[in-house]
């Protein structure tokens, strides 16, 4: 049996919604039960029809990689069953190991953590498979995800990797790692898309710098949008993340149909989806109490004939990432966005 | 969900101030934003802040009509200008209410063109806010209302009335004011010889009206002691006494800022006198008011000033979200039905 796609997951802020912006928040998010978790709306039904997304002859895998400590495994584990999310791999942190050795550092840190990890679990997979990503703003996942995948496509330097690396203060034995673990990846270009969810609604043109690999998204509606495009997701399976965030987290038709706009907005979608959906539409049946297809409909078309007019806009292509630079620049929105945070707002 | 139209174009400072309004209100509040504008600039601005894109839509307007455009013209020469596309958003349902800050013929042109009236009123009123010394309401709102400031020049008594039922029904859903102070603005005396007669005849109907708190007629002077929580008047006289008071105002601080330059005495003077001056100024602020309403249609109006930057533009979106979610028009409906039968029906024109 081939492996068709890999995804791997953040936990926190991706799946999760954690709060870890306040000690009570990391407390809670420490000690609270599988039951009290909360999922980002919409993770669980996505998770469920990717992993369905398979055949008989090719599996679609499912990996989580989380900085959240590897204590928290049998949590974890309890609220993916409750979701009914199947999984082939769970990487968890080793924080108290890092805090017994003394490096404090990498408690907080994630490329000195995450790379190797990311790394290490591509040399075990078949050269072929693509692989899609979901991350967050909240740290350094879109950086992360880019690195990784531009490393095993071989675009990036080994200076730029060593300079990237030094930069971040990832310790000498996790750099090591790195390099071992990228000496025995075959190189393929294998991410095609890194979703990274907007916790902190961080502006989607702080991401533009990734190219147009990275896609921004406000909600898992929208990535199920952009999978249904790609072929990765049928419309059926589109309409059924749809009404898990009606039913479960109470989000509404026209919600949902903004967020549709939004992406025809951003160009991030051409629009194919969007006629798809409406035929998959005509026959579907939506479950008693859920809107009906004809009111969907309805509220998605009045948003696209809101554009139709604008004139269209090609994206712009994308340019080589060059990753001591950008890690710089990342450096500094995150402290941005941090002094904005605790800032009072204009508005108050 | 409650659902506004904003028309991002109005302004004189372009649609950027409206993103950053409505990108700010699409996180705090529980509210849809229809924004009609040009897409791809909206687009632009939005991708550049931090927003809730569930709670916003787009409306693509390839047009707008100018602050200084003839309004006449434009309007009838621009059927997809931004003001009228956001007054259609509203006339189909799709949005309860409307915030602009275009031009004032302008919106008074389109609104009448796409919005019936409401039973019993003849002139809309354009609305506007003034601070004055006194708070008052629930909310201790530090303005008063004056209507109308320029819809129609001449009022009859009929509309004199309207007006402060109208005034009295938006002030008790904005301001939770539940009685309302209403002042006709006249000469200030309570002599009917000397009280024009639609003055005359809108006093003796407003002291009959049960649903208005009627103190009188009243003199400019009370304008700013806030006597009255509503002033009553008509277009012309309102449009000169707002001008005025506008004046005075902007006088007064340019004569405090060449002080401040001219000597160092004034300037240490100033300094002693910082604390009164920054409440003086903050009770003067406008742009913490945000916006006034246009009444007399079936759907409310939200107008914010020209020169309206982000923060009044958001405090006007959240007034026109607390008139969305409230059930104005019907407490208009009430108090107009409640009119004495007689209430100067339009006689003393």
């Amino acid at each position: 049996m081939s492996i068709r796609r890999v995804y791997r997951w953040d936990l926190d802020k991706t799946y999760l919604r954690t709060d870890f912006d306040s000690a009570l928040g990391l407390l809670r998010a420490a000690f609270e039960g599988a039951q009290s978790k909360q999922n980002v709306p919409g993770t669980a039904g996505l998770l469920r029809e990717l992993r369905r997304a398979g055949s008989a002859s090719e599996v679609n895998r499912i990996y989580f990689i989380s900085g959240s400590p590897r204590q928290m495994r049998p949590v974890i584990e309890q609220k993916l069953r409750i979701d009914g999310v199947q999984w082939d791999g769970l990487v968890l942190k080793p924080n108290i190991e890092n805090m017994l050795r003394g490096r404090l550092r990498a408690v907080k840190e994630q490329i000195g953590y995450k790379l190797p990890v990311l790394l290490e679990s591509r040399g075990g997979i078949e050269p072929p498979s693509p692989e899609i990503l979901f991350g967050d703003d909240a740290e350094w996942d879109a950086f992360i995800y880019s690195l990784y995948g531009d490393l095993i496509a071989g675009r990036v330097e080994g200076v730029d990797l060593e300079r990237t690396l030094q930069l971040a203060r990832v310790y000498p034995d996790a750099r090591a790692r790195i390099l071992r673990a990228l000496h025995m990846v075959p190189p393929f270009d294998a991410v095609r898309r890194i979703f990274i969810n907007l916790d902190r609604r961080t502006p989607p043109t702080h991401l533009a710098p990734y190219g147009r690999r990275v896609v921004p998204i406000y909600n898992y509606f929208q990535a199920a949008l952009v999978l249904g495009e790609t072929g990765e997701l049928t419309p059926e399976a589109v309409i059924r993340v749809a009404l898990e965030m009606i039913r479960k987290h109470e989000y509404e038709v026209e919600q949902l149909s903004n967020s549709y706009q939004e992406l025809l907005r951003r160009r991030t979608i051409s629009g194919a989806i969007g006629e798809a959906l409406a035929v998959a539409l005509r026959d579907f049946q939506t479950p008693p109490g859920m809107p009906s297809a004809e009111e969907v409909l309805f509220s998605f078309q009045r948003r696209v004939r809101a554009i139709a007019h604008s004139g269209r806009m090609a994206p712009p292509e994308d340019e080589p990432i060059d990753y001591p630079t950008l890690f710089v620049r990342e450096q500094r929105r995150h402290h941005e966005a941090k002094a904005r945070r605790k800032a009072p707002s204009l508005f108050e | 969900m409650i659902s506004i139209a904003v028309d991002t174009m109005g302004g004189d400072h372009g649609p950027a101030d409206f993103v950053d309004a409505v990108a700010a209100a699409s996180i705090n509040l529980n509210v849809e934003f229809l924004l009609v504008g040009h897409e791809r600039t909206l687009t632009a601005l939005l991708s550049e802040r931090e927003h809730n894109p569930e709670r916003i839509a787009v409306y693509h307007a390839p047009d707008a009509v100018g602050q200084y455009e003839d309004a006449g013209r434009a309007v009838a020469a621009k059927p997809d200008a931004s003001i009228a596309i956001a007054a259609r958003l509203v006339r189909e349902g799709l949005a309860q209410t409307l915030v602009t800050a275009g031009n004032p013929r302008a919106i008074l042109l389109t609104a009448d063109r796409s919005f019936a009236r409401i039973a019993g009123v003849g002139n809309v009123a354009l609305a506007s806010v003034f601070p004055t010394e006194t708070r008052r309401g629930e909310k201790e709102d530090p303005f008063s209302l004056i209507l109308d400031t320029g819809a129609a020049p001449r009022a009859t008594a009929h509309d004199l009335v309207a007006y402060a039922v109208m005034g009295g029904a938006y002030a008790s859903v904005v301001s939770r004011n539940l009685r309302p102070r209403v002042g006709l603005l006249s000469n200030g005396t309570e002599e009917e010889a000397e009280l024009t007669p639609e003055i005359r005849e809108a006093s003796a109907a407003l002291r009959e009206h049960p649903g208005v708190h009627y103190i009188g007629p009243i003199d400019a002077m009370d304008i700013p002691r806030g006597t009255a929580d509503i002033v009553v008047c008509s277009g012309f006289t309102g449009s000169i006494a707002t001008k005025l008071l506008e004046g005075v105002h902007e006088t007064v601080l340019s004569l405090a800022r060449y002080a401040y330059k001219e000597r160092a005495m004034k300037r240490a003077a100033l300094v002693m006198l910082q604390g009164g001056v920054s409440q003086l100024k903050q009770l003067t602020d406008w742009e913490q008011y945000g916006g006034a309403p246009i009444l007399g249609f079936e759907y409310p109006i939200i107008r914010a000033h020209g020169r309206s930057h982000a923060r009044a533009l958001h405090n006007a979106i959240k007034i026109a979200a607390k008139v969305a979610g409230s059930d104005l028009i019907a407490r208009i409906r009430t108090g107009l039905a409640a009119c004495p039968p007689d209430a100067g029906d339009g006689a003393s024109s």
